[in-house]
């Protein structure tokens, strides 16, 4: 792993048969589009399935943080498959465990429970990659 | 014949999360499992052939699939093909885009309108594909389209959720060597529910039934027939220790 850390390399799964994995997207798009867009990359699972040579290189770089939507956590083993090294894995449904009132449902669009479990997702991966980037860069942020 | 997954199209699409043409992927998969063909198209996530198990893997030698793709990557096509069987048809949405003339798509969190019109399209063409190979025959062994063969009848049934798509499959060993068989599972536990005893009949029928679903050699015959007799035998005492 390079150091310092430059980016942090966000990886949703990649699952369209339930909503949980929508989530999972909405909170890595929340992420990298909207909160920490220039400290975190998003990369596809699609790619790393493929052995893509850059998204290899890149997770075997930086540190990553997967977020899957069930149990089976295919991004957290695609990435260990990959050569990555997890630094933390979220699990949307440990998350709707913990916010039991924000019930997700609608695969291609997500209802307003799902909208902000996802919120709620993002801001916890926000807070590790906060804390990733102030263990290597001395606290500075966004 | 088992009572198996019944006869589907089983689609992939590459996801991809970078590119528009990656959600199109998607949204044309879910419109097409959820609206179009929901009775005839069953998915997987392709994540799932190297991070699920052999079931998952199988699912591809299981149903014809189409691949839907954003980009000349192909990560849909070659990844069923690389991870579980050749895709029978393929769509790439980037080519699509420029054969219908589609205005350059944008936002691939939030689709711009050409994203969506891309949507649409490749969702129709997929429907057009599906109703095609539904009305080949799919022959599970050697992995290809059959033509000329009869339309079988289906019944409709709802879209099946990716990780339940699994085809139950078990390991023997043949000659000493672990061989995967699709379908066993099922096939063991149908005999054994319909009163077929551990015996000579019932183990050429199990032969006749495995080799729908899985390729078997002429010369491997009477290696299988031993060990699906062994094994069908253990399995009808197993069940009877259940009772």
């Amino acid at each position: 792993m390079t150091s310092p850390t430059q980016k942090v390399m966000i990886v949703p799964c990649s699952g369209i048969g339930k909503a949980y994995g929508t989530v999972s997207r909405e909170a890595a798009y929340a992420v990298t589009e909207d909160l920490r867009p220039t400290k975190t990359r998003l990369v596809p699972l699609a790619l790393l399935v493929l052995g893509d040579e850059d998204s290899r290189t890149d997770i075997a770089s930086y540190p990553v943080i997967t977020i899957d939507g069930c149990k089976l956590a295919c991004a957290a083993k695609m990435v260990r498959q990959s050569g990555g090294t997890v630094v933390k894995e979220f699990a949307v449904l440990d998350g709707y465990r913990r916010h039991k009132d924000l019930k997700p449902q609608g695969i291609a669009e997500l209802n307003e429970g799902g909208q902000k479990l996802a919120g709620v997702l993002a801001e916890e991966v926000t807070v590790v990659v906060d804390g990733i980037m102030s263990r290597n860069h001395g606290g500075e942020n966004a | 014949m088992p009572d198996l997954p019944g006869k589907k199209v089983g689609i992939v699409s590459c996801s991809g999360e970078e590119l528009p043409e990656g959600t199109v992927t998607r949204l044309a998969a879910l419109m097409l499992l959820e609206q179009l063909r929901p009775a005839d198209t069953v998915t997987i996530c392709l994540p799932l052939f190297l991070a699920g198990g052999e079931g998952d893997r199988a699912f591809a030698r299981f149903y014809p699939t189409i691949a839907i793709d954003g980009c000349d990557k192909r990560c849909a096509a070659r990844g069923t093909e690389m991870y579980s069987g050749q895709p029978a048809a393929s769509i790439i949405v980037s080519d699509l885009v420029a054969s219908h003339g589609l205005d350059k798509l944008e936002g691939s969190r939030h689709l711009n309108e050409a994203g969506h019109l891309a949507v649409e399209a490749t969702a129709a063409q997929a429907a057009g594909l599906v109703d095609e190979l539904l009305h080949k025959h799919w022959n599970r062994t050697a992995g290809a389209v059959e033509e000329n063969l009869a339309f079988e009848a289906q019944e409709p049934i709802q879209a099946t959720c990716s990780c339940g798509s699994g085809v139950p499959v078990q390991e023997v060993y043949i000659n000493g060597e672990a061989v995967t068989l699709i379908a066993l599972p099922t096939i063991f536990q149908q005999f054994h529910d319909s009163g077929k005893p551990a015996s000579e009949n019932t183990t050429r029928e199990l032969i006749e039934t495995v080799k729908v679903y899985n390729p078997i050699s002429p010369d491997q015959e009477n290696a299988y027939a031993e060990t699906l007799a062994r094994d069908y035998a253990a399995f009808c005492a197993q069940q009877e220790t259940l009772k």
